[in-house]
């Protein structure tokens, strides 16, 4: 009978174009346009070496420091600045044509010319503050102790650190992939469709077709259980699909933990389900109602876990997070950031206790439900 | 005897739907649950197949009491339904193999039974249709072969021809008498007494949930008191006329009304000959004149007082 019946509901299901669509091709759509949007947001965080300009004249020319000093920041992969010793007049024409963020004049004190201010108008300003206070800083010792010179000389290069950095993570920080985590979680709870259906097409209260299989010789809930077996396994499949396409067309990066990734979108998918039946199961309105109440939870709670706009993740999170622990969605999303982020489960076991505690209070609330063999009205 | 209903009371709320309702259906009979909308036909239904739950009364099929999960009971029912229950996303041949696979799990006797099932209905030809593209009258026997392919003992038909046309109707009703005579019991309700005379060969008149009187058509019509109905075209008839003929024997009424004069009378013989001569003797004008025998609405009205279809 499991075989017959599971068959016949895949069969089902699969040609359910509607559906289908909304739990397959709209996150793989969303997928797509969240990539086309947000693929420039992590270039703020690269660094970029700055163009800059410096008068070619005596003064540079002579002040030997400075020189080598603005050399050597304009060496190597990681240098600071992309130097042009040129004119002051060539100078002034590639500022005004905006070539160079800035063009340094060596006088006393060192000029800085800029046409704007900026973040790149202010590192250059830091630099040739850092020059001056450091050669103020040696002729103030020099003309204090001048039997210092060797000493210092050999320490001048010397910046000691004070403070150590311990980092929680190996992974580099990407202001997009929570973009993409929330969508996985959005494609989880649009599990709820199939949920939905499910009860529907038990609930002899509901629809003539479920009244027919009430008739018949096999028992509810079996027939539930082996209809939602199907259910789980096209939104299993669909939600791997989804995977998939983030990882190996977008280069969604998951992090090194891909089993905990996938027992993640397996759970975010029985708690999909098991949502939409509960609803289902509860709202004892029209189907149109119920499609209503199912796509403003997910839609509200894929906002809330910062799926249109990432900072309010962290607003929640600031100002209500016991919030941030009532929206699956937001569960979801954080279980799979804290296993991109975090090398410890700390916060990933959290979440998932959380989305099981969820995922328990819907099945046990559509059991006692559907439970019901005899209906007061049809 | 196939079912007994026993003093069954439904209520929602302050409306009671089923009354005291009793019944029984014997072996091989097709029995009629003919009344208005809303008398509790279905409701009556949904109690019997023991979805619907009861305030009161008990209820046997095949002699044993019936439960939800009277499995071996279920097995041998067959339901069409009011309203047609098929999956849309299955094709007609899957949907009559999903429907009889919940009874019978040999695969080889199943596609008999579903092949059987498809010629029975007549839509060999519509095998891999979906069911949005089958018109309303081959969608309707798409039900019924979907509730009636594992070949059960018992089958109950619940106003199967709602919203058919003429020649679906006929198919459907010839094929319901085709079950019965390959052994099946069936239930038919409807408000159309029309398919109820034609079928049934005992029927229960029900109303408000009350069961108001139950035998074969003839039983029916003979606890009447209504003999015939004759009715006279006529272009002119005066008040006096009609008040003389309101006075002949056995007249139980007269109406005249858009050129039409409508008499019932009472049981007794010669009732349309004594008509001929008063309309002879009175020299009335006359275009057809017919005589028909009381039919099921005739009994439903003066059982009730008002129309079938009211």
């Amino acid at each position: 009978m499991f075989a017959h019946i599971f068959v016949n509901r895949l069969k089902c299901l699969l040609r359910d174009r509607e559906t289908i669509f909304w739990t397959m091709m709209f996150p793989l759509l969303l997928a797509v346009f969240f990539n086309l949007a947000l693929s420039n947001l992590n270039n703020g965080e690269i660094f970029k070496a700055i163009d800059i300009a410096v008068v070619d004249d005596n003064n540079y020319q002579y002040d030997q420091y400075f020189k080598v000093a603005l050399d050597e920041a304009s060496k190597g992969d990681d240098r600071l600045f992309n130097l042009t010793v040129t004119s002051k007049d060539n100078a002034e024409k590639l500022l005004n044509e905006n070539k160079i963020a800035g063009y340094i004049v060596v006088e006393e004190p060192i000029k800085l010319v800029v046409n704007k201010s900026g973040m790149n108008q202010a590192i250059i300003k830091s630099f040739i503050d850092n020059y001056m206070q450091t050669v103020s800083s040696i002729n103030s010792i020099l003309l204090k102790n001048p039997a210092a010179q060797q000493e210092l000389i050999s320490s001048l290069s010397e910046r000691q650190q004070y403070v150590k950095e311990v980092s929680g993570t190996n992974a580099e920080p990407n202001n997009i992939l929570n973009y993409f985590y929330s969508l996985i979680a959005m494609a989880c709870i649009y599990g709820c469709f199939f949920g939905m259906r499910e009860v529907t097409d038990i609930q002899a209260d509901i629809s003539p077709l479920a009244a027919r299989v009430n008739i018949s010789p096999v028992h509810k809930l079996k027939a539930f259980i082996y209809s939602i077996c199907a259910s789980l396994v096209i939104h299993l499949f669909e939600i791997f699909i989804l995977l998939m396409f983030l990882r190996f067309v977008l280069y969604v990066d998951f992090g090194p933990k891909t089993g905990y990734v996938l027992l993640t979108a397996f759970l975010g998918s029985v708690m999909g389900i098991s949502f939409g039946a509960f609803v289902s199961a509860i709202v004892k309105k029209s189907e149109n109602i119920k499609i209503a109440v199912l796509i403003g939870v997910s839609m509200t709670g894929s906002f809330l876990a910062g799926m249109m706009y990432q900072n309010m993740k962290y607003t929640i999170a600031q100002n209500a997070p016991v919030l941030s622990y009532l929206n699956p969605v937001n569960l979801l999303t954080d279980a799979f950031y804290s296993l991109y982020y975090y090398d410890t489960f700390s916060r990933y076991a959290l979440n998932m206790g959380f989305l099981c505690i969820f995922i328990v209070i819907f099945s046990l609330g559509t059991y006692l439900i559907i439970r019901r063999r005899k209906y007061a009205s049809l | 005897m196939i079912i007994k209903v026993k003093n069954l009371v439904k209520r929602y709320g302050d409306l009671i739907a089923l009354d005291h309702l009793s019944l029984s259906v014997n072996e091989g009979e097709v029995f009629g649950l003919l009344g208005p909308n809303g008398s509790g036909k279905t409701t009556a239904i949904n109690c019997i197949l023991s979805l619907l739950s009861y305030d009161k009364g008990e209820i046997e099929i095949f002699g044993q009491p019936m439960t939800p999960d009277a499995y071996n009971i279920k097995r041998d029912i067959g339901i069409v339904m009011q309203n047609v229950a098929v999956y849309n996303e299955l094709t007609v041949y899957e949907n009559i193999d999903y429907f009889c696979g919940l009874y019978v799990q040999d695969k080889k006797l199943r596609k008999k039974l579903v092949d059987e099932a498809i010629d029975f209905v007549g839509l060999g030809d519509f095998i891999k249709f979906y069911p949005k593209k089958l018109s309303g009258g081959l969608l309707r026997r798409l039900n019924i072969a979907c509730g009636i392919a594992h070949k059960p003992k018992l089958i109950i038909l619940d106003e199967p021809t709602v919203a058919v046309d003429p020649q679906s109707r006929n198919k459907i009703l010839e094929g319901i008498l085709e079950l019965n005579r390959q052994g099946a019991t069936v239930i038919y309700t409807s408000h159309y007494m029309e398919e109820i005379e034609q079928i049934c060969s005992r029927i229960m008149i029900i109303d408000k949930g009350k069961a108001i009187a139950t035998g074969t058509k003839d039983e029916l019509k003979a606890m009447i008191s209504m003999g015939e109905k004759i009715t006279v075209e006529t272009y002119s008839l005066s008040e006096e006329q009609l008040s003389r003929l309101r006075k002949l024997p056995n007249i139980a009424s007269a109406v005249y009304k858009n050129q039409t004069l409508e008499i019932k009378s009472n049981k007794g013989q010669n009732n349309l000959e004594t008509i001929l001569d008063f309309i002879k003797r009175e020299g009335i004008q006359f275009g057809k004149i017919y005589s028909e025998m009381p039919t099921l609405n005739d009994v439903f009205l003066e059982i009730t007082g008002k129309e079938l279809r009211d």
